[in-house]
């Protein structure tokens, strides 16, 4: 059978309409822990902004502000969890980022076009992927040395470059290009995005009385729809100063989220990741699979690397040390598992925020920068406890794994015998 | 001692979940016996071996060992008493020696070996077998592995050994060594509970045997007066092995071949292999343990990168890779089924669609509605015993999950189906299920070709067998025309038929 299978009027009418236990699925802890953890920072911090008479927290300026310190480590914690739903691992980030940045300013300096300079950095990331990806799936060396390899021989090819010195450049080429302010008019954008929220969740409401297939999520995408439409109307402003290198940042994560989320390639992702052997006796081609997110790395590690220095259009050979760590770090915030098959790039998104919520707010209300990194310590370990609990805890409820043999059946017994044929 | 060594009394357990696992579970394990313990899937044998084990509470009942009430609360416990349970996934460390597994539990301080080997040596003289103490675990065999197990659990005392399935995906000669070494200590007053899906072997084995039918026991009997016919129809209330007896028609002369391979080769795998297979045909492929026979399969669907040979699908040839295998309609279900064959953490609708996504999907976007129709039509089709279509991979029972993995290649275009050992691990009713779904694959007009160790499903479900040795075809039978003893004596290199395997 090659179409696709033709749908029994009578078994439409069938599907039933999903319990309320499945529709608040997404809201249990370990799902959406990493968000709950964000609205309580982002609380916190106004509140102590309110009660310490400084300027309201969330504004306009200090939002986009957020936002826009967030972009680096937010685009690679989108595709370093790509590569962590793969089943790999890649410390080379940061070094790629540098070493794509640098290339780019000397072909820069160099006399040519932004074009061609953004293309070289663009490529050698692109090279930098396939040396990793190559060397993990086709020799078959360990993720984690072969990238902790790569990262610290790229920082010192990075150094061979520059001769140790900084790489500066007056061409404004990159700056026009990368950096500068795109005003939103929040409020009326904010409340379409409402409205499709809410047209979506109707449409949604509407399969199910229908007994077609469904999410299950239509009563929340209206109430949310109707929520962020409301909100932003009333409180949004009309301005909102976000820099162009947050849309970039925003299209990414969207796009990455939609291909994995609704497309076979992102279902063939997850499959490779959470079991590389059945994927690979499915007739999946692995190898693609394992190396694209590397590739992918190393592309947007360099396109990082390049905002970098668009901002300041100059770079010294160690710049962007231990970004990785960071990267991976909002990774594991967003609940991304480290033995692949499971991950969700915008809770990778919100994870970065929360990290650069907590710089920013400790810079904001004057907390003392002494602080930050403990506390950053303490909510990673804090978050990667909780999942763990909330997980064990969900399953304690609905059945007990067994490892030695036969499971105990799923269903009370009698409806077991009653199903014997 | 008066009473049993281990008595279970009235052992009830209910899961928080609702499950009632076991009910008024009695049970008497007398010194220097072997107890057999046999149920369907999700009877409760697994629940009952870990209450015995410690590593879960009964609800309700009593457990006694040496005529005293016993609460264990954990392994530790119950292996302290002298129990030890050897799980079916066998808890040995592959990177240590032999002898360093055997002696795990009383690693410390500094290892010396020279007292250790003495011991394993008597050790060995009472196990009647000796594996090499200087090997690593990670290379050896199957069965070895499991008598390592065993001794290990005797060097921790043990006066009870309770055994999960240890001779699934065993061969015959495995099967009789282990038997020997149990029936030894046996005799040397160690006790055994011996839980497995080969009722043969239980009645062979076994001094008296205990069946679980839905938490409940309903034969509980001395091994003397029990035959095959008697268990199966006390776990599962219903006479189904008839079909097993019946032999396939021959195969209509005529049909199309589907398959053909010439000369695999593949170094330390293969030797030169030659297989033909016609439409509507099923092709039995029986040898022992590392015959080369899962490596054969393996080679046929291009999975096995070092394979020199050719293998045409339709007369058209297709190279040495999966992908292109699958797409001209070659489908292989492994042998490990929770490592090769489903992602485990997935819904049953996500795995089943996985090898058809393609055909799924329209313009790259996989359409939910189909996906979840073709789930629900295998459930339908094939019997599984699930709530839904949602439900995890990981929550089904050994014989429900294979079928999924059956069901992932059921609705696409294959036309030529490997199955590895397709019934192990499953209990008598789905194997039942899985060989009549076999049946109609070859009825569809679909090639097959089978490879199991129950060599008695070969001979009920196959037109031909070819038997493998070594990485080499050695011969080849048609079902009608040879039986087990002589398959047996193929496959081992026998020329009379030995050993302890019951007719």
């Amino acid at each position: 059978m090659t179409t696709i299978l033709p749908r029994a009027a009578e078994a439409a009418r069938a599907r039933p309409a999903p319990t309320l236990r499945q529709r608040a699925e997404p809201f249990r802890l370990h799902r959406a822990g990493v968000v709950y953890a964000f609205a309580l920072i982002l609380l916190t911090f106004t509140l102590a902004a309110e009660f310490t008479g400084r300027p309201f927290y969330l504004s306009p300026v200090n939002s986009a502000n957020i936002l826009d310190q967030t972009v680096q480590v937010g685009i690679l914690a989108v595709i370093m969890t790509i590569c962590l739903i793969s089943g790999n691992f890649d410390l080379s980030v940061g070094a790629t980022a540098a070493l794509g940045a640098g290339v780019t300013m000397t072909v820069l300096n160099a006399g040519a076009g932004v074009g061609v300079a953004v293309l070289a950095g663009l490529g050698t990331g692109v090279a930098m992927g396939l040396l990793n990806g190559a060397l993990v799936q086709l020799v078959g060396v360990n993720a984690f040395i072969v990238t902790l390899g790569t990262m610290t021989g790229v920082r010192g090819l990075l150094f061979i470059l520059t001769d140790g010195q900084s790489i500066q450049t007056d061409h404004s080429g990159l700056g026009d290009l990368f950096t500068g302010v795109l005003p939103l008019n929040a409020k009326v954008w904010v409340a379409i995005a409402g409205v499709v929220l809410l047209v979506l969740g109707l449409r949604s409401l509407r399969r199910e009385r229908q007994g077609l297939v469904a999410s299950g999520h239509g009563p929340w995408m209206v109430i949310a729809g109707v929520l962020v439409a409301a909100v932003s109307l009333a409180f949004l402003p009309t301005r909102w100063e976000l820099t162009k290198q947050v849309y970039i940042f925003l299209a990414v994560a969207v796009l990455a989220w939609l291909v994995l989320r609704f497309t076979a390639v992102g279902r063939r992702l997850y499959a490779v990741g959470g079991n590389t052997e059945a994927a690979r006796l499915s007739g999946i081609a692995v190898a693609r699979y394992k190396i694209a997110p590397f590739v992918l790395n190393g592309l947007f590690a360099a396109l990082v690397g390049i905002l970098y220095v668009s901002r300041f259009s100059a770079i010294n050979p160690q710049a962007m040390s231990g970004l990785e760590l960071t990267v991976l770090a909002a990774a594991i915030l967003g609940g991304t598992s480290l033995f692949g098959g499971a991950g969700n790039v915008l809770k990778s998104v919100v994870g970065a925020l929360i990290l650069f919520t907590l710089i920013n707010g400790f810079g904001v209300l004057n907390l003392g920068a002494n602080y930050q990194d403990l506390i950053k310590g303490v909510v990673i370990i804090g978050a990667a406890t909780i999942y763990v609990l909330a997980e064990r805890r969900g399953q304690r409820g609905r059945r007990v794994t067994d490892a030695g043999g036969d499971p105990p059946p799923e269903q009370p017994a009698p409806q077991t015998e009653r199903n014997t044929p | 001692m008066s009473g049993p060594l281990l008595e279970a009394r009235g052992v009830s357990k209910r899961f928080p979940n609702g499950t009632e696992a076991l009910r008024q579970v009695s049970l008497a394990v007398e010194e220097g016996s072997i107890h057999g313990l046999v149920g369907a899937n999700g009877a409760g044998k697994s629940t009952l071996f870990k209450i015995i084990a410690g590593a879960l509470p009964p609800t309700s009942g009593q457990l006694r060992w040496r005529d005293a009430d016993v609460r264990w609360n954990a392994p530790g416990d119950s292996r302290a008493a002298g129990v030890s349970t050897i799980h079916q996934h066998i808890p040995l460390v592959p990177t240590l020696t032999v002898l360093e597994n055997v002696y795990i539990g009383e690693l410390s301080g500094v290892f010396r070996k020279a007292p250790l080997l003495r011991r394993y040596d008597e050790l060995c003289d009472r196990l009647g077998y000796r594996a090499d103490p200087d090997r690593e675990v990670a290379h050896l065999p199957l069965g070895e592995r499991q008598m390592v197990a065993v001794a290990q659990a005797l060097a921790g005392g043990a006066s009870l050994v309770c055994m999960d399935e240890p001779t699934a995906s065993m061969a015959n000669p495995e099967v009789d060594m282990l038997f020997a070494a149990v029936r030894r200590l046996r005799a040397d007053g160690v006790s055994f509970v011996f839980c497995s899906h080969f009722l043969d072997q239980v009645l062979e084995l076994t001094d008296a045997v205990t069946v679980l039918r839905d938490g409940r026991v309903v034969t509980s009997a001395a091994t003397s007066g029990l035959d095959e016919d008697t268990l199966v129809d006390a776990m599962v209330g219903r006479a189904l092995h008839a079909m097993e007896e019946r032999r396939a028609e021959p195969l209509p002369d005529g049909a199309p071949v589907l398959l053909q391979a010439r000369g695999l080769t593949s170094p330390g795998r293969l030797d030169g292999v030659d297989l033909t297979v016609r439409a509507g045909e099923i092709v039995g492929v029986a040898g022992m343990l590392g015959s080369g026979r899962s490596e054969l399969l393996e080679a046929l669907f291009g999975a096995d990168q070092h394979c020199s040979g050719t293998v045409a699908v339709r007369d058209q040839p297709v190279p040495h890779r999966v992908g292109a295998r699958v797409r001209s309609g070659v489908a292989l279900v492994p042998e490990d089924r929770s490592r090769q064959g489903l992602v485990p953490a997935w819904e049953i609708w996500r795995n089943v669609s996985l090898p058809g996504l393609a055909d799924l999907s329209r313009r790259g976007v996989p359409d939910h509605a189909a996906e979840l129709d073709r789930a629900e039509t295998a459930i339908r089709d094939l019997g599984i015993r699930t709530p839904s279509a949602e439900t995890p991979v990981a929550a089904l029972s050994g014989g429900n999950a294979q079928k999924v993995v059956f069901a992932k290649w059921l609705y696409g275009d294959g036309e030529v189906f490997l199955l590895d050992e397709p019934t192990v691990g499953v209990d008598v009713g789905a194997k039942a299920d899985i060989l009549r779904l076999v049946r109609d694959f070859a009825a569809g007009g679909k090639a097959v070709v089978i490879v199991s160790s129950a060599f008695e499903e070969l001979l009920a479900v196959a037109h031909r067998i070819v038997v493998m040795r070594g990485g080499r075809v050695v011969a080849e039978r048609l079902a009608g025309e040879t039986d087990e003893p002589e398959l047996l004596a193929l496959a081992s290199g026998l020329t009379t038929v030995t050993g302890a395997s019951r007719r």
